[in-house]
């Protein structure tokens, strides 16, 4: 009986043993040399030069506007996606004819068939002196600068990341019974109660997946601020970028990185925490 | 290409040539794809999917292929199309933003490239780091050192050996939309003070350490390769100083200036051709207080795989009769006289291209410390972050 | 059946000429039907006969097409749900799967405007949680309980709101043979008590007949015949009711002798059967198709020859099949001319007489009273 549990012990962890290399191949060794370089030193000519010092960390102060921004605009960026993709989900999920249904969720995906450069290109144009400040002009208004300010960087983010958002959270309004909307409205909810006491928390986890992936992606972004923002609006990702590519100072990079790194996992925490009690008992009459 | 190849997947020719169109456009000379690093996404592709390349059963001893970085609008598609015509050579070209970032992809090695486009200042880097390879000049023919003015080609030779030839020349001056700006600055000093008063809001200056902060320099009466600690400080404060009243800080500044919103630009000459060709608002300055003249050239990395396509590319472009056809299309002047000779009057005499001699008195060429300087990057990284 | 706390003439639900349509579907076709207050009113069809549709005309989630809808005499067409004074058991009970069972019952007593005070509501909420027998359960997650306690999770949480009618759409469908019995016993004893109007959608028969005060048989959104249990089941109007209500043997056969409600038919075989035709049928004529229709449990089986009466319909036949079922005995009967028979007979009798065994040959007879004439349609 022993034995036989012993050897049982032993098939499970061999047959975990290609999982567990996978996973520290993938994702603990990169993260372990970005630690170790995080600590070395910028070697004369650009790169890594080993050593051990907290020079790099020490320095992070002067990335500070960075993290600032970073830490303001993608939050901004998270809740003005929300904003935006939570009306057109529940559109599409409970008040489309399902004859029309794919078409829509369809045009939604299009624009991800094109590179976000293309798209966040044609955004320059339209926030640009010659699109929608051009026609504001006409019609009287004058002066009004939108490209290169964070306005404009929130609207290239809400844009780029629009289907992020509204995927999660329409699968999860697409999953909620339309009868217990109907049963609220029965026992004397109106429109608008059904919607916050029923059908907004039901949909949490959709909203929940939905800024999850949203704001991770959002910490890392540059394309969107380098290209909207004018390099005026810099985020954390837009200085990675100069540290990897320009300046070549990887332990510097590898620093802010760590950094970057360690403030996701927080996040990323709360959000676990967040969700595994507000889920308790939930998934079972939802999944 | 035949018919019966139609329903193949595109063909790696066509797919740079439709880039090519979408980048005429779009996109300005440098820094836009190293932003993007579509530049490496490219090199990786054509790495990984050998199929794409449309096989020769006939391919020569050149082999069939030939990779090339370089800088976005440099080129000519119509001559590289012609060089795969007469060879077999099928080029896949990789466009990159910065000198730094093609110098840190060489760095960490397995490029594949078998040539690439450095500009002057960072060749004897690349000889110290030992990067790329003394060229054997008789593999060369078209290349003609005496045709070359010495002081664009100098920095091809490091310790008595060549390491390159030379391909263009230009400045980095500014551009103006005189139709906006009434003032005709004139120097680097006066560029910023414009850009602090009347026309605050409207500057774009590069996404570039080496012409911005020498821009900066420059106008504080500094040399435009300044590594002294003090005086890029000063440059950083009045950097820092300006950041409010800049439109952006990009070297993609063609769409700014077209739409309006920026009315001036630090800016190279070739670009500034283009937005004159389009806008006559638009002036190219070479600034009486400094700015930089620069030279391009064509270098082999050490570990090229093609070597011999990577000789016979070069010494096809080298042809004077191409050098004159290219600079008819990206607007940069080349260095050989042989091809001036060859260009149209209007071209030869055009002041954007070839400026009078005095105007270029204080232009200094990139020296080779700006490149690696950290405290050059540290400043422009503080700017950008402040 | 008759309801102590009704107040009998009293309408509390009314359909006039009501229609609903689904696109190309007439999925109610101008229905016009009364519920008096305090009944227990059921739907009864097959699937797809328009019997939810009716309930969510009531409920407010569907509006008819046509005609006019009344609760308490005023015409609620246009009202949205939440406004109406009827709450409804759900067939799968949607019940709020983020809320416990206190919460799911204090539902619509926290819509109320103005919201009743929380210590109110968690009274009311523990009285009716007494009421169906779920005590203590407040605070467990709704999908910890079984199917049965869900159920009676879903009646309170309407019944808290005192509707002045309670409609369920098929509220026992789901739960097993034994705890469905006790559940209509359960609703049966809740409507006395509580002393509202309950309208059942039902597809099972006998669940109707057992609880209800009136039926209304539908079929393709039409109303067949509506009545109370007895009424459709001693004098359906159609072949159609007959068969839907109880089990019934019919032999069709052409009318040859047709005075007022008496009328005689001829079978296939030649013979001839008489009997009356239902209150509130068609008239049929001579020549005109019907049939005879006799509850199995009014013919008696006998050795043949035995006929005890003279005025008695006997056909002779065969056993062929026979199944105990405690109080009766059924036998399957293969007759001459007239098809199977299926005849109850009870206990009692049973023992009197010997029983009979599959392949003996038997009289099987019954009364001219027991004899229903039912036209074709
Ligand atoms: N929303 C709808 N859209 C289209 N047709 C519908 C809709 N609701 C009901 N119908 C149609 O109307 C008819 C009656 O449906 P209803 O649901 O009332 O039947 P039912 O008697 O409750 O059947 P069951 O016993 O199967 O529940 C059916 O043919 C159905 O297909
Ligand atoms: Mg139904």
């Amino acid at each position: 009986m022993r034995e036989d549990r012993k050897s049982g012990r032993w098939l499970t962890a061999a047959l975990l043993a290609p999982t567990s290399l996978w996973f520290l191949v993938m994702l603990i060794f990169p993260l372990i040399v970005i630690l170790v370089f995080s600590f070395g030193e910028r070697a004369a000519v650009g790169g890594y030069a080993g050593g051990f010092t907290l020079e790099q960390y020490a320095n992070l102060p002067s990335r500070l506007k960075a993290f600032q921004n970073t830490l303001v605009i993608a939050p901004a960026g998270t809740l003005l996606s929300l904003l935006v993709a939570y009306p057109l989900a529940y559109f599409l999920a409970l008040r489309v004819g399902r004859q029309y249904k794919l078409i829509l969720l369809v045009l939604v995906i299009v624009p991800f068939w094109t590179s976000l450069l293309v798209r966040t290109y044609a955004w320059i144009f339209i926030l640009g002196g010659r699109g929608i400040p051009a026609l504001l002009e006409f019609i009287g208004i004058e002066g009004v600068r939108l490209i290169n300010t964070p306005g404009a960087v929130l609207i290239g983010i809400v844009y780029g990341y629009l289907p992020l958002m509204v995927f999660p959270i329409f699968v999860s309004l697409e999953k909620l019974d339309k009868t217990l909307l109907e049963a609220s409205s029965d026992l004397g909810g109106s429109p608008f109660k059904t919607f916050i006491q029923v059908t907004l928390p039901l949909s949490m986890p959709g909203i929940a997946t939905g800024c999850m992936l949203v704001f991770i992606l959002l910490m890392g972004e540059f394309l969107i601020p380098a290209f909207l923002g004018g390099g005026k609006v810099f985020f954390i990702g837009n200085a990675l970028v100069d540290l990897f590519l320009q300046s070549r100072n990887w332990p510097f990079g590898a620093a802010v990185s760590v950094t970057l790194v360690v403030i996701m996992l927080i996040t990323v925490s709360l959000y676990m925490r967040m969700t595994l009690r507000s889920k308790t008992g939930r998934d079972e009459s939802l999944m | 290409m035949s018919k019966s190849n139609d329903n193949r997947p595109i063909t790696a020719k066509r797919f740079m040539k439709e880039l090519r169109r979408y980048e005429k456009g779009s996109v300005s000379r440098r820094h836009f794809l190293g932003v993007t690093g579509l530049g490496t996404a490219m090199a990786v592709m054509g790495a990984a999917m050998p199929s794409l390349w449309p096989g020769k059963a006939q391919a020569g001893d050149l082999g069939d292929r030939l990779i090339f970085s370089t800088w976005p609008n440099y080129h000519d598609q119509a001559n590289l199309d012609e060089f795969t015509a007469k060879t077999g050579v099928n080029i896949q070209v990789n466009a990159f933003g910065s000198n730094e970032e093609m110098l840190a992809k060489l760095q960490a090695g397995g490029t594949g490239w078998d040539v690439f486009v450095p500009t002057n200042y960072t060749i004897s880097n690349y000889v110290a780091l030992d990067l790329i390879q003394e060229l054997d000049l008789s593999r060369i023919p078209y290349y003609d050192a005496a045709a070359n003015n010495p002081k664009f080609a100098g920095p091809a030779t490091v310790n008595g050996k060549v390491y390159c030839v030379p391909k263009n020349w230009g400045t980095t001056g500014f551009v103006l939309n005189s139709k906006e700006i009434m003032s005709s600055p004139k120097s680097w000093k006066d560029f910023f003070d414009v850009t602090m008063g009347a026309g605050s809001g409207h500057t774009i200056v590069h996404d570039y350490q080496l012409t911005t902060i020498g821009a900066a320099l420059c106008a504080l009466g500094y040399s435009f390769n300044s590594i002294d600690p003090k005086e890029l400080a000063e440059a950083e404060a009045l950097l820092i100083k300006s950041k409010p009243h800049l439109f952006a800080i990009t070297s993609d500044y063609q769409p700014g200036m077209r739409s309006g919103d920026g009315w001036m630009s630090i800016c190279w000459n070739g670009d500034a051709t283009q937005l004159h060709n389009d806008l006559p608002e638009m002036e190219y300055v070479i600034a009486a207080d400094g700015g930089e003249i620069w030279t391009d050239f064509y270098a082999v990395p050490k570990d090229a795989p093609h070597l011999d396509a990577a000789y016979a590319f070069i010494n096809f472009m080298q042809d004077p009769k191409v050098q004159a056809r290219e600079a008819a299309v990206h607007g940069y002047a080349p260095t050989d006289s042989r091809a001036i000779a060859l260009q149209p009057p209007s071209l030869a005499s055009d002041p954007i291209l070839h400026p009078a001699e005095n105007l270029m008195n204080g232009l200094e060429f990139g020296a080779a410390q700006t490149l690696t300087d950290p405290v050059r990057a540290e400043v422009m990284a503080r700017f950008k972050s402040a | 059946m008759a309801n102590s706390t009704s107040n009998s003439n009293e309408i509390d639900i009314e359909f006039r000429s009501v229609t609903k349509r689904f696109e190309d579907v007439v999925a109610v076709d101008n229905v016009s039907l009364k519920v008096e207050r305090g009944a227990f009113f059921s739907f009864l069809g097959p699937s797809g006969c328009g019997k939810t549709t009716s309930l969510r005309l009531i409920a407010g989630f569907d509006q008819p097409s046509e005609g006019d809808v009344y609760i308490g005499g005023k015409s609620v067409v246009g009202i949205p749900s939440h406004k109406r004074p009827v709450n409804m058991v759900f067939q799968q009970y949607a019940l709020f799967p983020h809320m416990d069972v206190a919460d799911n019952i204090g539902y619509g007593l926290r819509q109320r405007d103005p919201k009743p005070a929380r210590q109110e509501i968690l009274k009311r909420v523990d009285q009716t949680l007494e009421m169906v027998r779920l005590s203590g359960y407040g605070k467990r997650r709704v999908w910890e309980l079984s199917g049965g306690q869900q159920q009676r999770v879903a009646l309170a949480r309407a019944l808290i709101n005192h509707p002045t009618c309670l409609l369920l759409d098929e509220p026992l469908a789901a739960l097993d043979r034994k705890l469905r019995r006790e559940m209509q016993i359960e609703l049966q004893t809740l409507q006395r008590e509580v002393g509202i109007t309950f309208i059942l959608v039902t597809h099972d028969q006998e669940e109707a007949l057992s609880m209800s005060d009136r039926i209304c048989i539908m079929r393709e959104g039409q109303i067949i015949q509506s009545g109370s249990p007895r009424e459709l089941y001693d004098e359906p109007i159609n072949r159609y009711v007959a068969d839907f209500v109880g089990k019934t043997n019919f032999i069709d056969g052409d009318v040859v002798d047709a005075i007022g409600p008496l009328v005689s038919i001829k079978s296939e075989s030649g013979q001839v059967f008489s009997g009356s035709q239902p209150p509130g049928a068609p008239p049929i004529a001579n020549g005109n198709k019907a049939c005879v229709a006799v509850r199995p449990e009014m013919i008696t089986i006998t050795n043949i020859g035995e006929t005890s009466n003279a005025t008695n319909i006997t056909i002779n036949g065969q056993v062929v099949n026979r199944i105990f079922l405690g109080e009766h005995t059924e036998y399957l009967v293969a007759t001459e001319g007239c098809g199977e028979v299926m005849v109850l007979s009870p206990k009692s009798i049973e023992s009197a007489n010997r029983s009979f065994e599959p392949g003996d040959h038997v009289s099987v007879s019954w009364g001219p009273e027991a004899a229903l004439i039912i036209g074709d349609t």
